[in-house]
């Protein structure tokens, strides 16, 4: 059982993993919000195999009986579910915010137009194109 | 002892929270609500501390569950003297804010968020439990995810998400080794980790097998809400967008949470035995590039808030420079020099809002002779500056003393390196004075972009922190005394143990039974 989530959990992270690698907003937040699940399955791990060594199960405590399921991981989960519920929330509203405000929602569109202020320089762009840019401006 | 009364500190802020959500587009009863929340807190929390300036500690167990099982608040120096820090900065930058917020921002929920940010802040310093601080953590987070956001200009957007996605990353590494931690030794409640882990070093049976790495992912997680060396890349932007107010709170409060996380949890539990070999020799590189850099940073920007913004990681250097000695005084002089940082450099961002306001930008190049037009900021900036560097009879000197005396016998080229990096933090604080105050404007100044007046609210608020600053200056002893009971108490952590007693039930039901 446990060995099933271990394998469950490594999916979750290297495909979240993958999507935060991504330029793309959406899917940077697609790939935190796996990654939050990926935790809760993580901390469930905790609780113990719920199939007993010697066979049968461990009970909830709710059942009562002589082997119980530790439920405090299960708590914690909760907790950590409520979190990541309300940060999904404002992520997704700031998603939709930023799109309204700039019309895009990759990253490199949104750090890229900043106000005018910000010289050339410090915009990070290949080498060879700037050099070819100077003389146009100098004309 | 117990004191039941210390819940109030997460209560009066999250009640005043709710409340001021009902009075949005009310300004006037808003801030007084939001100052008598701040001020009420600020004297329940100094009057605990004076309480405990013998090495006390109190203790709430919340609903009177016994220790390893409910939620345990500790009051104790360390948590103690940082809620009044904290407090203040808050009253200081709240005030400041009345002048200085544009009337949209307040609108825009600035008061609920801030008292929301106040009941993280104060519960990640109270808590005595890891999924508590983790909590707490996400509590502070999420109102300053709101605060920054606030307004939402396109710049503001741009650099939230830098934050938000790599705060969440960090938080969601911290479910993650908590959940570990509850694994390996089936608790949570820091003081009975540290039994636990403090008997199985003693009695030669070690730690759990992955404990190490526990240890190393809780403190890139601190690390990275703490904005120590590899991880402080969120830190410049972060501050140089939002209104100056905010800047100002998140600048004395978000980091020095996190490095309290550290100061709390690694003496404690997560650097004793084998893991003290691992985690004090990362600290120790984390520290010295985290000072060192940090100032360079800071040296080569041109731009008053940036400036600020970057001293704060060369700061957080120091902070790192005395948990990595985990001694008595190196643990007492960081956190001496953790409240002497926090208020000062809120000071000097409030300083740096007044000049934004005076002369409609922070860019050096557009300022100048400000001294001659506003005496009172002029002297403010120079004061809370000097305390920065450390200049003898004011705050930073202390700390540094402290740090660099302790860190001369240990690692003494991290001393080097703390006093090279004062030289240069001297340099760059010269330069904004020089050219900002000292010197006539140049030619290309730019004109204030709002009405000059109506800047009361602003002195206040400078007035009250630069006070505060010269008080933990010319109050050093009183101030360190305590410092130093903490760094006793992390240092031998019976005392901590002893006041939270977890394992005073599981004695009395064997006795029973």
């Amino acid at each position: 059982m446990t060995t099933v989530l271990a394998i469950c959990v490594t999916v979750m992270v290297t495909v979240s993993v993958y999507l935060m690698l991504s330029r793309e907003l959406k899917s940077i937040a697609m790939g935190v919000f796996l990654l939050g699940h990926g935790a809760n399955l993580a901390i469930l791990a905790m609780s113990g195999s719920p199939v007993l060594p010697w066979g049968g199960l461990r009970q909830p405590a709710i059942l009562g009986g002589e082997h119980l399921v530790d439920a405090l991981p299960q708590a914690l989960i909760l907790t950590a579910i409520v979190i990541n519920f309300a940060v999904m929330g404002f992520f997704l509203t700031l998603l939709i915010v930023t799109a309204r405000k700039t019309g895009t929602l990759n990253v490199d569109e949104l750090a890229g137009e900043e106000p005018p202020r910000s010289s050339p320089e410090l915009v990070s762009e290949p080498a060879p194109a700037a050099g070819l840019e100077t003389p146009r401006v100098a004309d | 002892m117990t004191n039941h009364l210390l819940g109030l500190l997460v209560v009066i802020p999250m009640a005043t929270s709710v409340v001021s959500v009902a009075l949005v587009g009310r300004h006037r009863p808003q801030r007084v609500l939001g100052v008598l929340s701040l001020g009420s807190m600020l004297l329940l929390s100094l009057r605990w501390l004076l309480e405990i300036r013998d090495g006390d500690v109190l203790v709430s167990q919340m609903g009177a569950w016994p220790a390893p099982f409910g939620i345990t608040l500790v009051f104790d120096s360390l948590s103690g003297l940082l809620i009044c820090a904290g407090l203040v900065v808050a009253l200081g930058c709240y005030v400041h804010g009345f002048s200085t917020l544009s009337p949209e921002t307040e609108r825009r929920y600035f008061h609920p968020l801030a008292q929301l940010l106040m009941v993280g802040v104060n519960q990640c310093f109270l808590t005595g439990d890891l999924f508590n601080l983790f909590v707490g953590f996400e509590i502070m987070l999420m109102a300053s995810y709101g605060l920054l956001s606030i307004g939402g200009s396109r710049r503001q957007m741009g650099q939230a998400y830098k934050y938000l996605v790599l705060n969440l990353v960090a938080s969601t590494v911290f479910v993650i080794s908590a959940g570990l931690v509850y694994g390996m030794l089936g608790t949570l409640n820091l003081a009975d980790l540290a039994r636990i882990v403090s008997g199985r070093v003693a009695s030669g049976e070690g730690l759990p097998t992955g404990f190490v790495a526990v240890s190393v992912l809780l403190l890139f997680v601190f690390g990275a809400k703490g904005a120590m060396f590899p991880l402080w890349f969120w830190l410049p932007d972060t501050y140089h967008t939002p209104p100056v107010a905010v800047a100002a709170l998140f600048s004395g409060l978000l980091t020095k949470v996190g490095v309290y996380a550290v100061a709390r949890t690694f003496p404690l539990v997560f650097a004793v035995g084998e893991a003290r070999d691992v985690v004090i020799p990362l600290l120790v590189v984390s520290a010295g590039v985290t000072m060192f850099l940090g100032v360079l940073g800071a040296v080569s920007q041109h731009n008053v808030r940036r400036i600020l913004a970057i001293h704060v990681i060369s700061q957080v250097g120091y902070m790192v420079f005395g948990l990595s000695m985990m001694t008595t005084a190196g643990l007492a002089g960081a956190l001496y020099y953790m409240v002497q940082h926090m208020v000062v450099k809120s000071s000097l961002f409030l300083c740096c809002g007044v000049m934004e306001r005076h002369t409609g930008s922070d860019d050096l190049d557009k300022v100048g002779g400000l001294l001659r037009r506003d005496t009172f900021l002029g002297v403010s900036f120079f004061v809370a500056a000097m305390s920065l560097v450390g200049l003898p009879p004011l705050s930073g000197f202390f700390g540094k003393l402290v740090l660099i005396r302790e860190g001369w016998g240990i690692h003494w080229w991290l001393s080097v390196i703390a006093l090279l990096t004062g030289a240069l933090t001297l340099l760059s604080m010269l330069k904004v004075w020089t050219t900002g105050f000292w010197l006539p404007p140049g030619s290309e100044t730019s004109t204030p972009t709002g009405e000059p007046g109506g800047l009361r609210g602003a002195y206040v608020g400078i007035g009250f922190l630069v006070i505060t600053a010269l008080f933990i200056g010319l109050a050093a002893e009183p101030i360190y005394d305590i410092a130093f009971h903490a760094g006793e108490q992390l240092t031998d952590p019976t005392v901590y143990i002893e006041a939270v007693d977890p394992h005073g039930l599981v004695a009395s039901l064997g006795g029973s039974g």
